[in-house]
């Protein structure tokens, strides 16, 4: 069932309330689901899965996803965390994910933007 | 061979180790053409989508956390996950004079299995109008080929003229019948190796239309040798509303790459009924809120900003453009309908009534005007047909008069007589336009009382007769009715003449 616009504004109060100095609150995650576990607003499946969504789009713009074909050189992921952390004006934490499908290079996800430096990346441009 | 060491060096460049910077987003729905999209937080409106697999779509929607985009293409591919990326275009068609003789989609594609288009040049499908400053009022004839159109509807290069009927009522005819003349004119005109001919080129665009009607129109065009100066852009009732609702656009960007490189384009939209269809479809999938007739509220703005773009410019080409609207039972007070009467510069409207009668083209000339396009008539066809129209609004008065007595004046009767002839001489078969130094004699003749002595049953018998006999033995006559414009003494003289002897051939058979 999809959800009103009663159901979406809520879940957006939600997650205003789950945000603490521009990072996401443990503390008050854990608040927000005892806090509809209690009151069991209408629509919670709705509810809870728009705030999900809402928290994790929140998570993923303070996260750094680095993609890398072949071994990671020693510095080379803190140094990515300090770039991004000074791009985007939020503390970004650095994390590390092998994958060999981009043959040669790293791929870096901060929320929404990709930045591609991979020869996967660069033969997907060419082909195309 | 130093442009071999500058294409490796430019594929070395693309191959350089610089990190690209991309915005994406993830599929989150994706039905009736229409995805909703998680992400795209940078995404401008109107800019094209990068889905997998190459298709692409365009941001109609951006809401507060999801865009929603019409896919341009298949979509039986795409799948909830999948990952979107902006482009930083706007959605753009190959434009130029490569296009001419060929059929293209909404994208600019071509569909017509001639091989690839070689097109140097693209334009954004969204343009702004041209403004008022680079604007010139309308003073260059447009001839329809057609004698009722030409000669009490005129319309002028860089004109909007709105054609409207119902279904079956010959506008799509009309409009074909257009096309052809001007590529017989271009033809003349080139031949006639005049250095100031400027030559028209035409866009048909075909929305939401049966691909049999399309594949009739090409065919007609084809046969009539007009598609050499014709690009057809095609999208049929078996293409998603996406591509329907961008078409016209598509041909706006087309012909006004004519207009804007000082060359004159005519666009006919077939029809703009469809394509609002089209838009309403998708912005009910999009939850735009509706309005009348469960038209979105901007509905008036689709077609104001697409017709805007047909204009005359000031040291440039122009951009005529006929839209088409099909009404139901001849209701031109429908939404749509009064919508695009008010943003043209003038309609023709046909009339069912008429159309059965035999009167074809089925224009009625008490609810058709043109409001620029008498600026645009030249010399010679204000003095043959400038009074046809008050003539036969006088006919159509008095024959209604007429019908409920039988003692006429004289005066009445020669009224009714004349208005008689005047609506079978108007009398035209299709895919057959007229130049207009033939209309002009037809219609001298007419003024003239050569045909007061015809039988009405056999106006267009003679008609026909006239239009061969000048055609096959006046031709310098033509010529000179044709480069001067304008009815010169010794210009009638020679009309007279040919008048005479063509009256005392015509009454021998």
């Amino acid at each position: 069932m999809a959800a009103d616009k009663k159901t979406k504004l809520l879940a957006r109060q939600l997650f205003k309330l789950s945000v603490v100095d521009d990072q996401v609150s443990a503390e008050q995650v854990s608040g927000v689901l005892a806090w509809v576990e209690k009151h069991s607003p209408r629509q919670s499946l709705s509810l809870l899965r728009i705030y999900q969504r809402l928290i994790a789009t929140e998570l993923s713009r303070s996260q750094a996803l680095v993609s890398h074909a072949g071994s990671l050189p020693d510095g080379v992921l803190a140094r990515i965390g300090q770039a991004m952390t000074k791009k985007y004006h939020r503390m970004i934490t650095p994390s590390a994910k092998p994958d060999p499908s981009l043959i040669a290079g790293i791929r870096v996800r901060v929320g929404d933007d990709l930045y591609e430096s991979s020869v996967a990346g660069q033969l997907a441009a060419l082909s195309a | 061979m130093s442009n071999v060491i500058e294409q490796i060096e430019q594929q070395i460049a693309k191959l350089s180790t610089k990190a690209v910077k991309r915005n994406t987003g993830h599929i989150r729905t994706v039905a009736d053409g229409v995805a909703k999209i998680d992400g795209l937080s940078e995404v401008m409106y109107n800019e094209m989508v990068q889905f997998p697999g190459g298709t692409i779509g365009i941001a109609l929607n951006l809401e507060q956390d999801e865009v929603g985009c019409v896919v341009l293409g298949d979509v039986s591919q795409l799948k909830e996950g999948d990952e979107v990326t902006t482009t930083g275009k706007l959605l753009s068609v190959p434009v130029g004079k490569a296009l001419l003789g060929r059929v293209v989609d909404a994208l600019g594609a071509p569909i017509d299995g001639k091989g690839p288009i070689d097109s140097k040049e693209t334009y954004p499908v969204e343009k702004i109008a041209p403004g008022i400053m680079a604007r010139k009022s309308v003073t260059q004839p447009l001839f329809t080929g057609i004698m009722a159109i030409d000669s009490m509807i005129p319309i002028g290069r860089g004109q909007r003229e709105l054609i409207i009927g119902d279904r079956g009522t010959g506008k799509t005819t009309i409009c074909v019948d257009t096309i052809i003349n001007q590529a017989r004119i271009n033809k003349v005109g080139i031949a006639s190796g005049n250095k100031d001919f400027r030559p028209v080129y035409s866009i048909y665009v075909a929305v939401g239309q049966k691909q049999s009607n399309v594949v009739r129109t090409i065919s007609a065009l084809e046969a009539a040798g007009a598609l050499e100066f014709t690009i057809i852009v095609a999208a049929t009732a078996a293409d998603n509303p996406a591509n329907q609702y961008l078409a016209p656009f598509s041909g706006a960007a087309i012909g006004e790459w004519f207009m804007e490189n000082g060359m004159d384009a005519l666009i006919v939209y077939d029809d703009l009924s469809k394509h609002a269809v089209a838009y309403r479809q998708i912005s009910l999938i999009l939850k735009r809120p509706s309005g009348r007739e469960a038209y979105p509220g901007d509905v008036f703005y689709l077609h104001s900003r697409l017709l805007e773009r047909a204009a005359r410019l000031d040291g440039k080409g122009s951009l005529t453009a006929l839209p088409v609207i099909e009404t139901q039972a001849g209701d031109v007070s429908a939404y749509i309908p009064t919508n695009v009467i008010s943003i043209t510069d003038g309609q023709i409207f046909l009339e069912t009534d008429l159309f059965n009668q035999g009167i074809r083209p089925a224009v009625s000339v008490g609810l058709s005007v043109s409001r620029v396009g008498s600026a645009a008539q030249i010399k010679v066809t204000k003095q043959v047909g400038g009074k046809l129209k008050g003539e036969l609004a006088q006919f159509r008065e008095l024959a209604a008069f007429a019908q409920f007595g039988s003692d006429l004046d004289a005066k009445t009767k020669a009224t009714l007589e004349r208005g008689a002839r005047i609506v079978e001489l108007f009398k035209q078969p299709q895919l057959n336009p007229l130049a207009i130094e033939v209309q002009a004699s037809i219609l001298w003749t007419l003024q003239k009382g050569y045909f007061d002595t015809i039988e009405v049953k056999s106006v267009v018998q003679a008609a026909v007769s006239l239009r061969e006999y000048l055609t096959a033995r006046r031709d310098s006559l033509l010529t000179a009715i044709r480069t001067k414009a304008a009815l010169s003494p010794e210009i009638e003289a020679d009309l007279k003449a040919a008048a005479e002897e063509w009256k005392a051939t015509f009454a021998a058979k």
